[in-house]
This record gives C-alpha cells, sequence and structure tokens, in this order.
C-alpha cells in the first residue's frame, strides 16, 4: 500500500492519476492530427500546381463520390514473385494457423480486462456493505487478470509470428494492404505500447492502489476504463482491415487510395463486424475463464478451494452467457448487411458454396445453448430446494432438442440421386420447411427464451417467495413467457406468407419478445425474490463434475465456433485477396474443401488449447511459489519444519 | 420367480427387442425384408415395447429403469425420422438427426444426481460386480458391443453399387452482371419492368399481394394481371415451362423425372421466395450452360432461354411465377 498522508493527498494523487490518463488516451491521435495537417499542406501546395487527378470511389456515392487518386494501383500480383513458400507447405494454412492463434489470444485478452473491469466494480460497491464479499469480488477480478497477463505475451509473440508470415508469404499483398492504411497504422502500434503500459501498472499496481472503496481503488478501476478502451480502439483498427479486405472503400476500382483514411476504415461491413466481435470476444473469454475455473474446480483438493472455483467458474459463465445472448442477433445484422454489400456474397454464403459451413456453426450455437442449460441443470444439484423444479428439466431440454432440430435442418441438402428421386424434389416438403429463415429464427429465439426460463428457476430454485402478491407474480411470469413464445412461433409462421424485406423485420418483434422475457421477467423475479425464506445455501463446490466437464464443452464450442466462422467470412472473398480490387494468383488460391478446412480448424483448437494450458499452468506455478513461502513461514513460526516434497 | 429375477429377465427381453432394428439399422437399411415390410415390423416392434413398457410399469408396479428407456427413446426416434416422416429424408440428414437425439438421450439421462445414478448404476455393477447376472451382462455386452461395430465396418467397407452422393450447390451465388441481348444487366439493382401497379407505376414488393388469387383471363383486369396473362402465357404456351416445373409450379411436371436432378419446385418456400426477381432472371436467360464456377458439378438441363425468350418474355414469366405461388421475391430495401 502506497504511503499517503491525509485525504487531501490522496485525492490530489487519484485526480493526477486520472489527468496522466486522459492525456494519454489523447497521445495516440497525435500523428494523426499532425499526419493531417501536413497533408492539408501538401494539398494546399499542389492545389497551387496543377488539378489534382480525381477518381470514383467503388462504394461511396453522392457528394463523397469522387477523391483525390492518393496511392498506387493495387498491382497484378504474380505468382511466384509476389508470394513466398515453405517447400510443400501451402503458404495460405499457414497465414491461417498463425492468424487463427493470434485471433484467439487477442480475443481473449481484450475480453478478460472487461470481466475483470465488472468484477472490480462491484467489488467496490459491495465493499461499504459486505467487506468480504467485495474483496472476494476483487480477488476474482485479480485472479482473471492474472491469467489474461501471461496470455498477453503470447499475444504480441504471435502477432510477431503473423507479421513475418505476411512479410515471408504473402510480400505483395501486405505490401498493397499497409500501403492504403499507412496514415494509421503507426497510431495501431503506438496504441499497443499504451496498451501494455496501462496493463502492467493496472495488473502490478492491484495491491498498491487497493485502499477498499476510497480514490485509489477508484483511480485504479480508471487504469481499467481506459484499458479496455485502448484495447477495443485496437480492435476497431485490427478489424478495419479485414473488413475492407471484404467490402472496400476509399478506394477507386484500380485500388487506388483516394486520400481519405476515415472511408478506408469506415467501409460498409466495418461496424457490424465490429458489434459481432466485441460481443463474441466476451462470450469466448467468459467460456475461456469458466473452462479454466472447472479445471481447478476439478483439480482442488479441498471443498474450501472447490466452493472458489465453483463459484469462479459460474461467475465467469454468467458474463459469457450475458454476450451470448445478443450474439445471434448481431450475426443476423452482420448477414443482412453482407446481402445488401453483395447478393453473390450472401448467397454464396448462406444458400450456396458455403452453406454447410454454416450448419457447421449452427451446430455449434446449439451446442452453446443446451451446455449452458445442461450446465444450470447441474449447478442447481448444489442449491437446496431445487428438487420442486426437477422434473421440469426433461421438458425444457425436449424443447431445446427440437428447436436444435429445426435449427440444424440445412436448406441444402447432401444426398444421392437415388434419394433426391425418393424425396420428389432438393427441398423436403416437411423439414424442407426448416431450412429457412423464419424457421432458423424461431428456433433460435425459442432456445434462448429457454435459457432465460431456466435462469429465472436457477435464480429462485433456493427460495420460498414470500411477497403477498406471490401468486399474481407466478401467473405474471406464466404469461410472459407463455406470451412471448407465442408471439416468436406465430411470427416465424406468419413469415412464410410474407415479402423477404418484412420477414426480415419480424425478426425485430421476435427478439425483443425473447429480450423481454430476459429482462421483465428477470426484474420480476428478482422482485418476487424480496424477503424471500432460503430454503439453504448455495453448497458453492458441490456441483456435479459432469457440470465442469459441461464447462469445458462451452469452451471448446466457443473456440471451434471461431475458428469455422473465421475461415467462413475469409472464404467468401473467394479468389479475392481484396474483394474485386486486388485478386489472389497463388496456387492456393481455391477454396479449400470442408474437410479440409474442418482438419486445420480442429488443429487450431487444440494448438489454442495446448498453449492456454500452459498459461493456466504458469499461472498456477506463480501461485505455488507464494503458497510454498507462506507455509515455510507458518512452519518457521510454529517451530516446526516442512518436510520436503510436502507441496 | 423372485423380483429381480422378473426384472432381469424383463430387461434382457426389452434389450433384445430394441438391439434388433439397430442392427438392421447399421446395415444401412433393411436387411433380409423389404422397405415396406422392415417399417410395419419397426411399428410393431415399437407398438409392442411400448406396450411392454406399459405392462411393466403400470401393471406390475416396476418402475423402467432409464438404462431401458435411453435405447427405447433412441428406437422411438429413429422410427419417427425413418418411418414416419415421408417422403424420406436423405442418410445424411437423418445422421444429423440421430445424433442430436443420441446426445439428448445421453443428457436426459444424467441430467440430475438421481437420474445419472439411476442411468450408471446398472453399468457400474456390470462392470464391477462378480455374481452370475453381472457377469453374463458383461459378457453378452462385450460380445454385442463389438459385434455392432464390426458388423458396421463390414457394412461401410462393402463396396456400394448406387451413385454417389453427389454435392451440389442448388443457389450458386449469382454474377455481378450479364449480358442479355446485348444489353447489361447489373443483378444488384436491376427491376422488373412489368411490376407495374394500377397508376402504371413501380409497384413495390409485397404490394402485389392484393392481386393474388385474382382472375387474370376477364376481359377488363389491372395492369399488373395483364402481365400475369402474358407471363402465363410464356409459361405453358411459347416456352413450355410446365412440362418440366409442372401445372401447378411443383416441380412435377410429366418430364420432370426424366432429369436428374429433378426440375425445381416454385411452390416450395426455399426456391423462389429466397431469391432476389433478378436472380431468376438469370437462371431463366443463361439456364445450366452457363451457371457460375462454383456452381458445381453444373448439373442442369434448364435451357438458356434468352435464345428462345425476348427479355420482356422473361420479366414476365418470372411475374407470373411469383403471382401463381403467392411468394414474394427477396428484396433488402
Amino acid at each position: 500500500m502506497l504511503n499517503l498522508n491525509g485525504e487531501k493527498k490522496k485525492k490530489i494523487g487519484a485526480w493526477l492519476l486520472l489527468s496522466m490518463i486522459g492525456m494519454l488516451v489523447l497521445l495516440p491521435f497525435t500523428p494523426a492530427v499532425v499526419m493531417a495537417a501536413e497533408e492539408k499542406a501538401a494539398e494546399a501546395a499542389a492545389e497551387g500546381d496543377a488539378e489534382p487527378e480525381k477518381a470514383k470511389d467503388v462504394f461511396y456515392k453522392g457528394p463523397g463520390e469522387f477523391g483525390i487518386v492518393s496511392g498506387p494501383p493495387a498491382k497484378e500480383m504474380v505468382y511466384p514473385d509476389d508470394y513466398g513458400s515453405y517447400g510443400d507447405f501451402q503458404s495460405r494454412t499457414i497465414i491461417w494457423i498463425a492468424n487463427q492463434q493470434h485471433l484467439y489470444f487477442g480475443s481473449f485478452v481484450l475480453a478478460v480486462p472487461m470481466f475483470v473491469w465488472v468484477m472490480e466494480l462491484i467489488g467496490i460497491l459491495q465493499y461499504g456493505k459486505d467487506r468480504k464479499a467485495g474483496k472476494k469480488f476483487d480477488d476474482l477480478a485479480h485472479e482473471m487478470m492474472k491469467i489474461s497477463l501471461t496470455a498477453y505475451s503470447v499475444t504480441a509473440i504471435l502477432g510477431g509470428i503473423l507479421i513475418f508470415s505476411f512479410l515471408a508469404l504473402y510480400p505483395g499483398f501486405f505490401r498493397y494492404l499497409s500501403g492504403i492504411f499507412r496514415p494509421v497504422m503507426h497510431i495501431y502500434a503506438l496504441l499497443f505500447i499504451l496498451e501494455s503500459g496501462v496493463l502492467y501498472v493496472y495488473y502490478y499496481g492491484w495491491d498498491a492502489m487497493n485502499d477498499g472503496d476510497g480514490d485509489w481503488k477508484w483511480s485504479h478501476l480508471a487504469l481499467g476504463t481506459m484499458l479496455n478502451a485502448v484495447g477495443i480502439v485496437l480492435m476497431v483498427m485490427a478489424n478495419t482491415w479485414v473488413s475492407f479486405m471484404m467490402s472496400p472503400a476509399g478506394v477507386d476500382a484500380q485500388g487506388r487510395f483516394l486520400g481519405d483514411i476515415w472511408k478506408v476504415m469506415h467501409n460498409p461491413l466495418m461496424v457490424p463486424i465490429v458489434i459481432h466481435r466485441i460481443l463474441g470476444n466476451a462470450a469466448f473469454g467468459g467460456g475461456v475463464v469458466a473452462a479454466y475455473a472447472a479445471f481447478k474446480f476439478l483439480a482442488a483438493k479441498n471443498i474450501e478451494e472447490k466452493g472458489h472455483y465453483d463459484w469462479m467458474s459460474y461467475i465467469a459463465m454468467f458474463m459469457g452467457i450475458l454476450a451470448l445472448i445478443p450474439l445471434p442477433f448481431a450475426g443476423y445484422w452482420l448477414m443482412r448487411e453482407i446481402y445488401a454489400y453483395r447478393q453473390q456474397m450472401g448467397i454464396t454464403l448462406m444458400g450456396g458454396l458455403l452453406a454447410w459451413v454454416f450448419i457447421m456453426q449452427a451446430t455449434m450455437i446449439a451446442t452453446l445453448f443446451i451446455t449452458v442449460n445442461y450446465y444450470l441443470f447441474q449447478a442447481m444439484g448444489r442449491m437446496p430446494g431445487s428438487e420442486r423444479y426437477h422434473r421440469y428439466f426433461k421438458y425444457m431440454l425436449a424443447i431445446l432438442v427440437v428447436s436444435t432440430i429445426a435449427w440444424l435442418t440445412p436448406h441444402t441438402l447432401v444426398m444421392t440421386p437415388a434419394e433426391l428421386k425418393a424425396m420428389g424434389g432438393a427441398q423436403h416438403p416437411v423439414v424442407g420447411n426448416y431450412g429457412v429463415m423464419s424457421a432458423k429464427n424461431t428456433a433460435i429465439n425459442t432456445m434462448i427464451t429457454t435459457t432465460c426460463v431456466c435462469f429465472i428457476i436457477y435464480q429462485r430454485c433456493n427460495f420460498n417467495v414470500k411477497v403477498p402478491w406471490a401468486w399474481k407474480g407466478n401467473l405474471f411470469l406464466f404469461f410472459l413467457v407463455f406470451g412471448a413464445e407465442a408471439n416468436i412461433v406465430f411470427l416465424g409462421i406468419y413469415g412464410y406468407f410474407i415479402p423477404a424485406n418484412v420477414r426480415i423485420g419480424l425478426s425485430v418483434p421476435q427478439v425483443a419478445s425473447t429480450l423481454t422475457v430476459l429482462f421483465i421477467g428477470v426484474w420480476m423475479n428478482v422482485k418476487m425474490l424480496k424477503g424471500a425464506e432460503s430454503v439453504g445455501e448455495i453448497r458453492w463446490g458441490r456441483m456435479s463434475v459432469r457440470g465442469a466437464y459441461a464447462l469445458f464443452m462451452l469452451a471448446v464450442a466457443f473456440t471451434w465456433t471461431m475458428a469455422v466462422m473465421g475461415y467462413l467470412r475469409s472464404s467468401v472473398r473467394l479468389h479475392w485477396h481484396v474483394n474485386e480490387i486486388l485478386r489472389d494468383n497463388s496456387p492456393w488460391a481455391f477454396t479449400n474443401p470442408l474437410g479440409y478446412a474442418g482438419n486445420i480448424n480442429s488443429f487450431n483448437v487444440l494448438l489454442f488449447w495446448t498453449m492456454l494450458l500452459f498459461v493456466f499452468w504458469l499461472s498456477a506455478l506463480a501461485g505455488k511459489g507464494k503458497e510454498k513461502v507462506a507455509a515455510e513461514a507458518a512452519a518457521e513460526a510454529a517451530g516446526s519444519a516442512v518436510p520436503a516434497g510436502s507441496h | 420367480m423372485s423380483m429381480f429375477k422378473k426384472k432381469t429377465l424383463l430387461t434382457q427381453v426389452l434389450v433384445l427387442i430394441l438391439v434388433a432394428p439397430v442392427l438392421a439399422w447399421a446395415g444401412g437399411g433393411g436387411g433380409p425384408f423389404s422397405a415396406g415390410t422392415f417399417s410395419f415390423i419397426k411399428v410393431g416392434l415399437v407398438i409392442f415395447a411400448i406396450f411392454s413398457a406399459w405392462l411393466i410399469k403400470d401393471k406390475m408396479g416396476i418402475p423402467l429403469p432409464k438404462l431401458i428407456q435411453a435405447p427405447l427413446l433412441w428406437v422411438l426416434c429413429y422410427i419417427n425420422f425413418r418411418v414416419i416422416l415421408q417422403p424420406p429424408i436423405p442418410f445424411s440428414l437423418l445422421a444429423m438427426y440421430m445424433g442430436v437425439c443420441t446426445v439428448a438421450i445421453f443428457l436426459y439421462c444424467s441430467i440430475t444426481a438421481s437420474s445419472w445414478e439411476e442411468f450408471s448404476h446398472p453399468i457400474a455393477v456390470m462392470l464391477r460386480e462378480d455374481h452370475g447376472t453381472a457377469k453374463m451382462s458383461r459378457y453378452a455386452t462385450f460380445l454385442i458391443v463389438p459385434g455392432l461395430i464390426a458388423f458396421q465396418t463390414y457394412n461401410q467397407m462393402l463396396p456400394k453399387f448406387g451413385e454417389p452422393i453427389e454435392l451440389r450447390t442448388v443457389h450458386p451465388a449469382p454474377p455481378a452482371s450479364i449480358n442479355v441481348h446485348k444489353k447489361l444487366v447489373t443483378l444488384q439493382t436491376a427491376e422488373n419492368p412489368f411490376r407495374i401497379g394500377d397508376d402504371g407505376n413501380y409497384l413495390k414488393v409485397g404490394d402485389e399481394s392484393q392481386y393474388f388469387g385474382g382472375n387474370s383471363w376477364t376481359g377488363d383486369v389491372p395492369k399488373f394481371l395483364q402481365q400475369v396473362r402474358e407471363g402465363g402465357v410464356v409459361f405453358f404456351g411459347t416456352a413450355g415451362c410446365f412440362y418440366c416445373h409442372g401445372d401447378n409450379l411443383d416441380g412435377k411436371g410429366p418430364f420432370s423425372f426424366a432429369f436428374n436432378p429433378i426440375p425445381a419446385n416454385f411452390a416450395d418456400p426455399g426456391t423462389i421466395s429466397q431469391l432476389q426477381e433478378t436472380f431468376v432472371f438469370w437462371r431463366v436467360a443463361k439456364g445450366g450452360p452457363d451457371l457460375s464456377r462454383e456452381a458445381f458439378p453444373w448439373a442442369s438441363a434448364m435451357p438458356p432461354w434468352e435464345k428462345h425468350l425476348t427479355t420482356n418474355e422473361i420479366w414476365k414469366v418470372i411475374i407470373f411465377e411469383y403471382w401463381h405461388t403467392g411468394f414474394f421475391p427477396r428484396t433488402w430495401g
């Protein structure tokens, strides 16, 4: 703890720190401002000499349609001059693996600070009411941060490997892309330095700045806010490159930069991809931390330790699910924007060449929701009084399974010609109806609504509701869920009878029904639980091992989903490095078959988890050292020697 | 006979009944029976199994253990998807559905501590205990399980003589633009010129529902229905689309079964209602010969109608197809 004399000094210190943070936030924008000023001066000088060449933007229309040509055209790539290779290895596969691993770790280290921030805030707010509870949340946040810190170094190393891979294997493409993004590339690098600095101060200053709920603690939380802000800006910038490759803007048809970097960054798919990725990162981060806690839960040797990790896994899973619930809707919006951008791209993804990859994704999404419910069923096993609800579990599972079957049914079926004839057409008259969006929306909303109901039961299963209006509240909850589901199913069926553009609009009231159950249902439940009689405390640490395995399943399903969707997003460009601007002329420009993609995705998942196990082990190693020192000190104090090998 | 022996005997009988269809399924079909006969046998077996379950559970007062419920549920799911659901679904879909059901049944059996105990205890007894029944069950299990795997492996390795699975892309991505009758049509933005309302202006997609069910052959019909009528003339007359796509546009025309793959069923919600009008225009104008690169294996007997019809006739027949089926083309507005 820092030695601070007096309340006044503490406040001055806190404000000084906050001001420094504010200045640091502005620091990365300085080069951009300088660069913009230089460009303006150059423009003014050019105006005096000759009329600058103007060209038409490939995407932007209206007043900003034309821009001043500020870069060379995209060169036609030639193999082998613009490509490199290592023997017989497919260069694309090497880039694929390097990219995916960097993305996994990057997502993880950006997601964990989000949870840590929330946990730390809860800890501070709780501290005034219940010091023990406040410290519990604070310790949890600290432990999560410890895992993230080790992963941070791995992320940086993988980022380096990725850059080297690009330079060695795709120099022509990298030259073009870095030429376009030249004005912001150093901002990215500087932000990375800022992120590292803030991260280290945030982590290593944890104990030093911990004065419960005082100014230093709030300043520490402000550091966390900055860490998250910088992390999100970093992610947004990296996403602009990816989205530019899919839907270029700010360049002309020859690929010449038109002088406005914001147009390049703010390309048509940038915003939906960013939103989807932030939510995806948060869900993924929650899944990984939950898996870490589940691993520690299984390895724990006493009930206190088991209890701690049982609680930690629940909190991490809960945070992950909060992000998972809106994720399908964000994905739906992204797909809509893709269709609006290019019809071919949308059809290639959902109805054409890559349609089966969506079935793989659907399998993973269904796995995620079923696993979450299964985990909650298992978690209720440690809550006295939950027996009253056991008989409903099978019905909820049945609803989830029926929804999964509709959710998974493909539009394009794999079949032999004989099966095609027996069926009487490419679409089955019964299950063919489940292959379209109306059915899919109904299925996923039903699954999410069921998950909400499961959570409401989880909240109340160890309580007896005592408010005088309990029966009215229960009746309200029943009609809320029943009404929402009736609306979801009705709109799903109605969707078959109206035009596609109206049908897409129906997804809004369907989602609204689901979110109403989530927010109003949980709110009403919390209201009803005020003054409720406890049947018994939650027996943390008594969850079945199946619950812990469910959390592993959840985390692996997240990882595999990310791998498969990454492959999909990248493959939709087909033979283009930058869609319709820079053609891929390497021998690996073809779209990989599903089996190969499945193998590489599985390899990526395995590699990530192997590296992550190393990270977990490293975190535990640091803890072991501390435990050992503490145990030796305790033994010394007690006057007895600790036998060798006792740890 | 003691209650324990009675239970054991009944369990074994039920397991035998349930294993038979599993064996037949592993064989990839009906085995020695024809498909129809086998379906009857399966239905009979399920009815018998349900009757047995009722007899055991309700009449004899013996609860149906989870270990019996699980395979019973599995077989019921299988019968539902293989026999009750008609016309038969392809094997790939059946495998997906049964995969989901298998996982779901396992989750059902392990959903609470008590149900997991009920499900896993007999297995633990079978594996660990040393008394007669446990031993016999162990031997039987260690014979049946490898036997099933061997049987399935044998069947999978057997040479098959059926046509192989065709991974056909039913809706390939269209090109950005096409040339029809020396005019460039940009598929992202082009509109059907015959989609016109009573005022002669462009009729927004969805607004044509007012004309659904109307008679386009009466004397004084709205402009939109006039286009529908002319499109119908193309469909049934000039081009003769109905020979393949059918009178009801359901893909069951008199020639349909001569083709492989069979013609598109426009009455299905998964075809034209999922596509923009320009996509349909591309398919009609260019037909099978000009399918895009990803439309492997380019299996389509659709003629390139631009060689036989005018551009206007193609747009009109598209209007007719949507009107007749009651679907709307996909739009993003």
